[in-house]
């Protein structure tokens, strides 16, 4: 069956919460998540750089396609139901350098985030 | 009979035959568009379709018979048949965004059954090699 493996940072307090949401909502397609950089991640992706996926958010497909940072948050709306329309519109030309710059700011700053909303622990 | 009576009668008749033959339309040409997005489920689509036309008429029997008053009197015949194109015009306005409104939910609904077969928004970064699990 078609799933696509997210390497997640385990780290992360937002990315935890991300992590229980996503697990709650309808999917067109199945999500693994493996903690980044772990020994199951390792294991599977042989000759993926790790130290690459602890920056930011990475879905590798059952083909091997990695999909890293903002693309792959959109592979993961785009694996739920009810947000696949809006992966194709934040993926739209007009869009996508918006999308990238707004992904990035969280993806970099995630810690801080996770701190000021309380999601540490 | 006087002028104002006719002028309702004359309305009324024009008004029904009008939606009906637009609810005709839509029935007999939604219904493709639907057994597409229900992915050949006949029954399921002439049930939606069914469900459809009997909202288009409600809302469209609800309006004619709404807009039906004239609220002043008429003298002449000439007053009688304007009064009647103003509101054989408001119906059809009606009409024709009830229709639209109808395309675009079709065409909506079509769009969104659709994404389930779509490829992914963007392409990958890289591939790498994946080991099977055993």
């Amino acid at each position: 069956m078609f799933a696509l493996t997210v390497l997640y940072d385990p780290e992360c307090g937002l990315c935890r919460r991300s992590h229980e949401w996503l697990n709650e909502q309808a999917k067109l397609v199945e999500l693994n998540f493996v903690p980044c950089a772990s020994e199951e991640a390792r294991k599977r992706f042989p000759v993926l750089d790790h130290d690459v996926t602890k920056q930011d958010l990475t879905v590798i497909s059952p083909d091997g396609a990695v999909y890293f940072g903002p693309k792959a948050w959109l592979m993961v709306l785009w694996s739920l139901t009810r947000y696949r329309e809006w992966s194709y519109r934040l993926a739209s030309p007009e869009l996508l350098p918006t999308t990238k710059r707004v992904v990035s700011a969280i993806s970099q700053n995630r810690y801080q985030i996770s701190r000021v909303a309380g999601l540490i622990g | 009979m006087n002028i104002v009576v006719s002028t309702y009668l004359v309305y009324l008749a024009i008004s029904i035959a009008l939606t009906v033959w637009v609810a005709h339309t839509l029935h007999k040409n939604g219904r493709i568009f639907l057994v597409d997005v229900f992915h050949g489920n006949e029954a399921l689509a002439d049930s939606v379709n069914h469900l459809l036309v009997v909202g288009f008429y409600l809302i469209n029997m609800g309006y004619v018979s709404m807009a039906l008053k004239l609220g002043y009197e008429l003298n002449s015949a000439q007053e009688g048949i304007e009064a009647l194109s103003v509101k054989i015009g408001m119906v059809l306005i009606v009409l024709g965004g009830m229709h639209f409104f109808n395309l675009f939910v079709f065409s909506r609904m079509r769009r969104r059954s659709n994404y389930r077969h779509n490829q992914p928004p963007v392409g990958p970064d890289a591939f790498t090699a994946v080991k099977q699990e055993a």
